[in-house]
């Protein structure tokens, strides 16, 4: 009984092989761990040994020839084995199939479906000058305006005649056309689709209006910073995501304890912050950056707290947090929070920034993740305070408030226990709050 | 005021309200200017500001550049933009780029102020357009002023302005009338002017050309029912596109007049902006109308046959509409 010779996973991130060269012929034998087929990877020519004794009686891949990993390549059965069922296992018949055409776009028509020439043009032929296209190869000579104006009002450009040099279609031609009216769009898709039996004739009159109207809103500056900075954090920092539970049962006291002295209280995210910048002075990567191959570590620990403004997201700092005390803190983040709400932030108080805090518990999310606010190494995701169980150090269980973190780091400065001995140590400032009020 | 009155003006003034600002160049003081720009500064403002300069075109911008870099705000004055063709390493090499070189440190006031353009029979190494020279180069900003007002308004802004500045005048325009406003200021670089309003076509002259593009879209009024609508950018560098893109969306159709040559020329430049940011818009592809493709002929009539005239700024327009 033949066996199959698979493409085989040469490299982790091989997903295909191409054949270089058989190096036993078909009708030879072959010899386990003896060298069968040279295989080119992503990464490397390699020679690929046979994994069973016998003869190479079929060969179903030729040289040259790239294949995904796990395809047959060849077979290796007794001496005199009639070579098998062939091909008949590849898929190729099916996945080759022409698949039916997605529905055309609407807008298919920059590149205008062949024509057939207008059995009686009234206008006369255009003059032998016009060598830019305007010749006979079926492509109708309209103006860029004119074509625009064409597809957004549905006309036909090939009912229309042109009135410009060497026949043009002008803006002018198209106004004339919508007033007399001119063949609508879909009718010239028609023809198109006719390769297309099964396919019955669209009723709707194209993709795009099956949403409706559309509403087009420019962004704001600000709007844009944030899509871009955010496109660009996703496209460039190698993240990964750190996930923990904290215990707050221990600033939950803290703060009732604080609202009878303080005005503000410092909120529960105000202990985070105090918490992040007093483990970010002993974690200097966590407070420091990437950019351009190298490592940009800073002096100053200068938290951001995301803040929701009308449709956009705003990130105001908290200068040198590690240095104020919790109340200061406080009164910092209100002072800015209400800056960002009522649209007069500056923009020195929105920079500098070496690592942010973004916190949904407000709105009851209970865990998240979050877009790195580059070129930051790091940003925690807070989520809401939440009574769980949870079993005590005498095994009993308890009601705690727990609150669920995850800290989003960049792998081109932070690793895996960086990140985790970091979390650790904001755990362990928020599980022990008095510490924060050093 | 004639044009060249209208810049004497703006140097007058410039240099009364500060006393950093001086003029150098050849034959600018006891002559008076070549073209009468200076007339009168030497007497009203002494040697020490009104300096008469050997003919050393490079050496003439490099002392400009190197006052400007120490603080002063420096005029120089060269004879024909052909002439600073010597002056292009000091010019290109020096004050366009120093001050992005040094980190912003040093900054370079230079008025570097220049005639061009054809009519005179001057011969090939007096008469060219070189204004896409100079456009071509990051760093400088470039004036072309088509009007005595605007002469003295553009000229009072590129002596306060902090970057080195081509400020190109044209021969022909030295004698030309206009209003200047009294007691005007210095205008805005990159401020296009609309000469005249228009529907049909958009046509955009640079120097002197707006001046002959206005005269033609008359023409075009009257005699073939074409509105053209006439725009002056005044300045190159920094270039206002919008106003010409917002008129090209009007009228669908473009046509840039320039007295340089066609090939890298300003037009060159306008018509791949208009169709990179108004391709929807056109109905025609963009015109140009530009000075022969050959070194400008001393002998007069081939002189007048290689600079636009209306005749062919008015036959470009024609041709977007139809087969001529």
């Amino acid at each position: 009984m033949a066996s199959d010779v698979m493409m085989p996973r040469l490299s982790d991130s091989m997903e295909e092989g191409t054949v270089l060269k058989w190096l036993v012929e078909v009708g030879g034998e072959v010899k386990r761990g003896e060298p069968l087929v040279e295989i080119e990877t992503d990464k490397a020519n390699m020679t690929y040994e046979a994994d069973t004794d016998g003869v190479l009686i079929e060969v179903l891949a030729d040289e040259g020839q790239t294949l995904p990993i796990g395809e047959v390549i060849a077979r290796i059965g007794a001496p005199g084995e009639e070579a098998g069922g062939g091909r008949s296992e590849e898929k190729e018949p099916a996945s080759e199939e022409p698949e039916p055409e997605p529905e055309a776009e609407t807008e298919a028509g920059e590149e205008e479906p062949e024509e057939e020439p207008e059995p009686e043009r009234e206008r006369e032929p255009a003059p032998a000058a016009s060598s830019d296209g305007g010749g006979g190869n079926g492509r109708v000579k309209a103006s860029p305006v004119a074509r625009r104006m064409a597809r957004e009002m549905g006309l036909e450009l090939s009912g229309i005649s042109g009135t410009g040099p060497g026949g043009r279609i002008v803006k002018a031609d198209i106004e004339a056309a919508a007033k007399g009216g001119g063949t609508a769009v879909e009718e010239r898709e028609a023809p198109a689709r006719e390769e297309q039996p099964e396919r019955a004739p669209a009723p709707q009159p194209s993709a795009d209006g099956a949403k409706g109207e559309v509403r087009t809103q420019e962004l704001t500056r600000l709007q844009r910073t944030v899509s871009r900075r955010m496109a660009e954090s996703k496209a460039t920092a190698p993240e990964f995501h750190l996930n923990m539970e904290i215990d707050m049962s221990g600033c939950v006291e803290l703060r009732e304890r604080l609202k009878e002295v303080a005005e503000p209280a410092p909120s529960f995210n105000d202990m985070v912050v105090k918490a992040c910048a007093s483990a970010l002075r002993e974690f200097p990567r966590v407070n420091g950056a990437y950019r351009d191959g190298q490592w940009e570590l800073y002096s100053r620990v200068n938290v951001g707290v995301a803040v929701a403004a009308q449709d956009t997201l705003i990130v105001p700092t908290i200068f040198d947090a590690d240095q104020k005390s919790l109340g200061m803190i406080a009164r910092d983040a209100r002072a800015l929070i209400g800056k960002v709400r009522e649209g007069n932030i500056t923009p020195p108080e929105l920079s500098g920034g070496t690592f942010t805090v973004s916190n949904l518990g407000m709105y009851g999310i209970e865990s998240f993740s979050a877009v790195i606010n580059p070129p930051q190494a790091a940003i925690l995701a807070v989520g809401a305070l939440k009574k769980k169980p949870v079993v005590d150090e005498s095994g009993r269980i308890v009601a705690r408030d727990m609150m669920a973190v995850t800290l989003v780091c960049d792998h081109r400065i932070l690793y895996g226990a960086d990140g985790a001995e970091f979390l650790a140590r904001v755990r362990e400032l928020l599980e022990q709050p008095l510490s924060l009020a050093l | 005021m004639r044009y060249r009155e209208a810049l004497n003006q703006a140097l007058r003034e410039e240099m009364e309200a500060d006393e950093r600002v001086f003029i150098m160049g050849e034959d600018i003081g006891v002559f008076q200017g070549a073209f009468k720009v200076t007339q009168g500064l030497l007497e009203q403002f002494g040697e020490k500001r009104v300096r008469d300069t050997p003919i050393s075109e490079n050496t003439i911008v490099g002392v400009g550049v190197g006052s400007a870099m120490a603080g002063l705000r420096p005029i120089v004055e060269l004879m024909t933009i052909n002439f600073s063709l010597l002056a292009l390493d000091q010019i290109i090499n020096h004050a366009a780029a120093i001050h992005y070189m040094f980190g912003g440190q040093a900054k370079v006031p230079l008025v570097v102020r220049m005639p061009q353009g054809a009519g005179h029979q001057l011969g090939p190494t007096h008469s060219h357009s070189l204004e896409a020279m100079y456009l071509h180069v990051p760093g400088l900003l470039v004036a072309v002023p088509s009007t005595a007002a605007d002469a003295k308004g553009l000229l009072k802004a590129a002596i306060r302005d902090d970057n080195p500045v081509i400020f190109i005048e044209h021969e022909y325009l030295y004698g030309q009338r206009g209003e200047v406003p009294e007691n005007g200021g210095p205008m805005r670089f990159g401020e296009a002017a609309v000469r005249r309003k228009g529907s049909d076509v958009t046509v955009v002259g640079i120097s002197r050309m707006a001046v002959t593009a206005e005269r033609a879209a008359e023409q075009l009024s009257h005699e073939h029912e074409l509105e053209a609508e006439v725009i002056d950018p005044r300045t190159l560098r920094p270039l206002d596109l919008d106003t010409i893109l917002e008129s090209v969306k009007k009228t669908n159709r473009a046509v840039i007049v320039e007295e340089g040559w066609p090939h890298g020329g300003v037009g060159a430049n306008l018509a791949a902006l208009i169709q990179e940011q108004a391709f929807d818009y056109l109905d025609a592809p963009v015109a140009r109308v530009t000075g022969a493709d050959v070194p400008m002929p001393y002998s007069k009539p081939l002189e007048q046959a290689a600079f636009p005239h209306e005749e062919h700024v008015i036959q470009a327009c024609l041709s977007l509409f139809k087969d001529l």
